[in-house]
């Protein structure tokens, strides 16, 4: 072993930075994160604040879930140059290293729907922050009639199944409510179908039609009139809601790169597919919601991805398979997951409570996982093992 | 991927699979405007039905639609954008 430690340096303190953070022993990596922000945040809580109005903590200091012997410095980056090896922070110091990660998430971006900003302001939405959470709480709650829209942007988002997790549960708030009857609900997608892969839209088109959701697919939302309260297609078509919660844009972070041709034209970086290089570097990763790999922007993705790349930065030839394990509330106490991977389609897997539980208890022990990875590496391996896409798709058809 | 040239814009949705194809299709449609041509190469079997059903609902125009032995080619006219 070599006595000089390489140096590492990952930017982004969300699920998959610290993670790997995590996973690279001291005495071989000296590993430093970077975020702009002191807090690592539990963002699929934001589903329960929005429709629940569940009052949980979802940030914790990115210190506290990092080993000890993890630097950490709280900056802006302003560039990272991949060619000669350097991260600029907000302040000019240069920091060089061995190996750098990309792991800073992706934001939204409200400027491509005009109209968009206002309707956030006055009806929230939960793919951004716990602000705008509260104020889809306070929208549900203020509603006794009317439509409500839940509206898919076209574009990437986080969490493939949160648009229609959160239909469901407006659905159920509604009907414990009493008002079920004097409330539409009325959710839009410019997919096909209103789950996008066929196995599970199986199961939750069925669903919709017996809680009298109604749907439009094909709906690509060009712009909203936030004052007559109409969300207008690319196709024409027009969109009357008396609140409308739109799921917006997301895109890459913006940060300066050299070169800059490694970004796509939503600013998301584009690497391989199955070791997380970034294009043309040996020594650069991706991991998380940051990459424009056709993975999903999950958790779960982030996590196995974290794994796959503290193996190839110990020598190993690991690779990612691909797999998604996608915890789908569908209200009432009730999920499904949305499983598959790169060789695998989406399983028809069953609705039941198990699975609700499943996702609750994830949330329960998260920051604990991001912690001690090596203490919950044998029960993820244990699950991923027995929840195999290849082995699921002759049980579930 | 997306490639631009004149009034033609290339979406190389090889290898992604479903809903991928569609998803880049979206978004090239977004930034495109009437008259522009788009052409999409995709291996994804569900992007044929899923094209055809995309035409049909946007009132789009399908110029072509072929299958070549390593990838499905379907070509797009925009003729609908409000």
């Amino acid at each position: 072993m070599s006595s000089v430690k390489k140096k590492v340096i990952i930017i982004g303190g969300g699920t998959g930075g610290a993670m790997l953070a995590n996973r690279l022993p001291r005495d071989e990596f000296e590993v430093t994160i970077i975020d702009r922000q002191p807090y690592n945040y539990f963002w699929p809580w934001l589903l329960y604040i929005a429709f629940r109005g569940s009052r949980r903590p979802i940030k914790r200091e990115i210190r506290s879930v990092l080993k000890h012997w993890v630097n950490f410095i709280q900056s802006d980056v302003r560039v990272i140059n991949l060619k000669d090896k350097y991260v600029e922070l907000e302040s000019g110091k240069r920091l060089d290293y061995d190996y750098v990660v990309i792991a800073t998430g992706a934001t939204v971006d409200y400027s491509r729907v005009p109209g968009l900003d206002k309707v956030t302001e006055m009806y929230g939405n939960y793919h951004s922050n716990e602000e705008n959470a509260w104020r889809v709480w306070q929208t549900l709650n203020s509603m006794r009639e009317g439509t409500l829209a839940v509206i898919l942007a076209p574009g990437a988002y986080r969490c493939p199944p949160s648009p229609l997790e959160g239909t469901f549960l407006a659905e159920e708030f509604f009907r414990r409510r009493g008002l079920r009857d004097k409330v539409r609900i009325v959710f839009a997608t410019f997919y096909p179908r209103p789950y996008p892969a066929e196995p599970i839209n199986e199961l939750i088109e069925p669903l919709l039609k017996e809680r009298g959701i109604d749907y439009i697919t094909f709906y690509t939302l060009d712009h909203i009139d936030p004052e007559k309260r109409v969300a207008y297609s690319m196709e024409g078509e027009e969109l009357k809601f008396d609140a409308a919660i739109v799921i917006p844009p997301h895109v890459g972070v913006d940060i300066k790169y050299v070169p800059d041709d490694v970004l796509d034209s939503d600013r998301f970086v584009q690497a391989d597919k199955f070791t997380n290089m970034i294009k043309g570097f040996d020594d650069a990763f991706v991991i998380g919601d940051a990459s424009a790999l056709p993975v999903a922007k999950t958790g779960v993705t982030a996590h196995l991805q974290a794994d796959v790349v503290a193996r190839i930065l110990q020598g190993e030839d690991a690779h990612n398979t691909g797999r998604t394990n996608c915890p789908f509330d569908v209200g009432y106490g009730l999920g499904t997951f949305v499983i598959s991977d790169f060789n695998n389609s989406t399983i028809k897997y069953p609705i039941n409570r198990i699975n609700h539980l499943f996702k609750v208890a994830f949330a329960a022990a998260y920051w604990d996982i991001i912690l001690y990875p090596e203490l919950w590496d044998s029960i993820f391996e244990a699950y991923f093992e027995a929840t195999e896409p290849a082995k699921l798709r002759y049980l579930y058809r | 991927m997306v490639m631009s040239q004149g009034n033609k814009i290339l979406v190389d949705a090889r290898g992604i699979a479903c809903p991928g194809p569609i998803t880049e299709v979206v978004k090239a449609y977004r930034n495109a405007k009437n008259g522009d041509v788009i052409e999409i190469w995709a291996t994804d079997p569900g992007f044929e039905p899923d094209i055809k059903a995309w035409i049909q609902r946007t009132g789009n125009q399908l110029l072509d639609l072929r299958k070549e032995p390593d990838k499905i080619v379907a070509v797009i006219r925009v003729t609908a954008k409000k």
